[in-house]
């Protein structure tokens, strides 16, 4: 069973259309949510969280209908847009100790077993530790809960190289350990290092969803930044002609 | 619900919210406008408001696995339990005014609204206004809170007026009398606000949660 079912997804803003977004995620398995700026990775994932409303489309996690089983969902999956970007002047042990009261399978010893592996230190404010610290503080809570799912808004984007090579080791990590993770980039060579499977989108559809690899072969063994660049390059040339 | 409440107390809420239930002290003060004491104890939760949505404390919420109802409830019962607190104060000094005071010179010759059933009734009232306009116009959008306070403190201004005012008109200049006179009149205005309390803090809340669910964050 698919540990995530996205179908006929639909969402209208004023200046920008999301349609027809269908793909499935099946456990243990990375999935690279692939885009250029503004192609609707992020209003497809929040979509998924229930952060916004779709005008149309059924999300499924682990079978349950996102969002009449949003509580039990959310008790199983962890999501980050990023860095943790709340309660920056607050202590991190303040903010593990409230937000360990609200899950079920909150896991003590799972959390400084990642602490301790990521080096966080306690008695920091997320406004004290780097962008790729607060990375990892996001992923410490999401799996201290057991979360079986995580869902990442552009985890990588504005940490340095060796954050960034350090994450994605962590992703293949917890792949090892069952976890399936959904996340969004722009960064074509963090899906090549680590993905099984891509989405992408290109303003606002979707253009395929299938194994990396066979979509890299359907496109002749090119890298997925040609691919992208293709697909997405618009003639400023034959523009400015006009 | 109580997690998230525990969670507002320990991680949204502003320290002002727990240093202005000090201006129910203002209760005691002669030729001043006691009832800019309800204003400024809901200021401290207005500045928890502003502390929260600084802190991306609405995204955070939502991310737990509660319902979107539960934040807003949290949010209210916050409130509501600071404005207890304060109404409690400014009760507890009402009555040794009352009780202690009535003859003291600065009281006898206020000009101003003194400490009575009615200035708690407009305590309330002024609370009531807090959670319909500003509580409850937060919501709308889950982070917009200068129109929300701006029309809170148009009504204060007006509920103020009004309080300040009733005791300067015919036959109800009893309610200037420091001792307190007429008190089941009072009394009744007070029980008044208690249900308009009551029905304006539930009405507000219900409309909320309606409207918070309908956003996009």
């Amino acid at each position: 069973m698919a540990i995530l079912e996205v179908s006929g997804l639909r969402k209208q803003y004023p200046a920008f259309l999301l349609e027809d977004v269908t793909f499935s995620l099946e456990p243990g398995r990375i999935m690279g949510l692939i885009g250029r700026n503004g192609a609707g990775k992020t209003t497809t994932l929040k979509s998924i969280f229930h952060l916004v409303h779709p005008d149309a489309g059924e999300i499924r996690i682990f079978g349950l209908p996102m969002p009449d089983k949003e509580r039990e969902i959310k008790q199983r999956i962890g999501y980050a847009g990023g860095a943790v970007d709340y309660y920056k002047r607050k202590k991190l042990r303040d903010i593990v100790a409230v937000t360990r009261t609200f899950y079920e399978n909150w896991d003590d010893a799972a959390y400084r077993k990642y602490s301790a592996a990521f080096s966080l230190d306690e008695n920091k404010t997320p406004l004290q530790l780097s962008e790729g610290m607060r990375v990892k503080f996001s992923l410490t809570l999401a799996l201290s809960h057991r979360a079986e799912l995580l869902i990442l808004d552009e985890p990588t984007s504005g940490l340095d190289p060796v954050s960034r090579a350090e994450l994605l080791d962590t992703f293949l990590f917890l792949k090892e350990q069952g976890v399936s993770i959904l996340f969004s980039t722009h960064i074509t060579t963090d899906l090549e290092k680590c993905a099984d499977d891509i989405t992408y989108l290109a303003r606002g559809k979707q253009i395929a969803s299938q194994p990396l690899q066979a979509f890299l072969a359907a496109h002749g063994g090119k890298s997925l930044e040609e691919i992208m660049v293709e697909y997405e390059k618009e003639s400023l040339h034959e523009k400015l002609a006009e | 619900m109580k997690n998230l409440l525990s969670k507002e107390f320990r991680l949204a809420a502003s320290p002002l919210a727990y240093w202005f239930l000090l201006a129910a002290l203002m209760t005691m003060l002669p030729g001043y406008p006691i009832l800019m004491s309800a204003f400024f104890i809901c200021f401290g939760v207005f500045h928890s408001f502003q502390n929260a949505r600084e802190a991306n404390d609405i995204l955070y919420s939502v991310l737990l696995p509660v319902r979107k109802r539960d934040i807003v409830r949290a949010k209210f019962a916050f409130t509501c339990v600071i404005q207890m607190i304060g109404f409690l104060l400014c009760a507890i000094l009402t009555l040794v005014r009352m009780t202690a005071l009535p003859h003291a010179a600065a009281y006898a010759g206020n000009a101003l609204m003194n400490a009575t059933p009615v200035y708690l009734a407009f305590v309330l009232l002024i609370f009531t206004g807090f959670n319909l306009l500003f509580v409850g116009g937060f919501f709308k959008t889950g982070y917009k809170i200068g129109m929300p306070f701006l029309a809170y403190g148009i009504c204060t201004a007006l509920l103020i007026t009004v309080g300040e005012a009733l005791p300067h008109l015919p036959g109800l200049t009893f309610l200037h009398n420091p001792a307190g006179e007429r008190l089941g009149v009072q009394f009744a205005a007070l029980a008044i606000a208690v249900l308009l309390y009551a029905a304006g803090t539930l009405l507000a809340f219900r409309k909320a949660e309606q409207r918070f669910e309908r956003i996009d964050l």
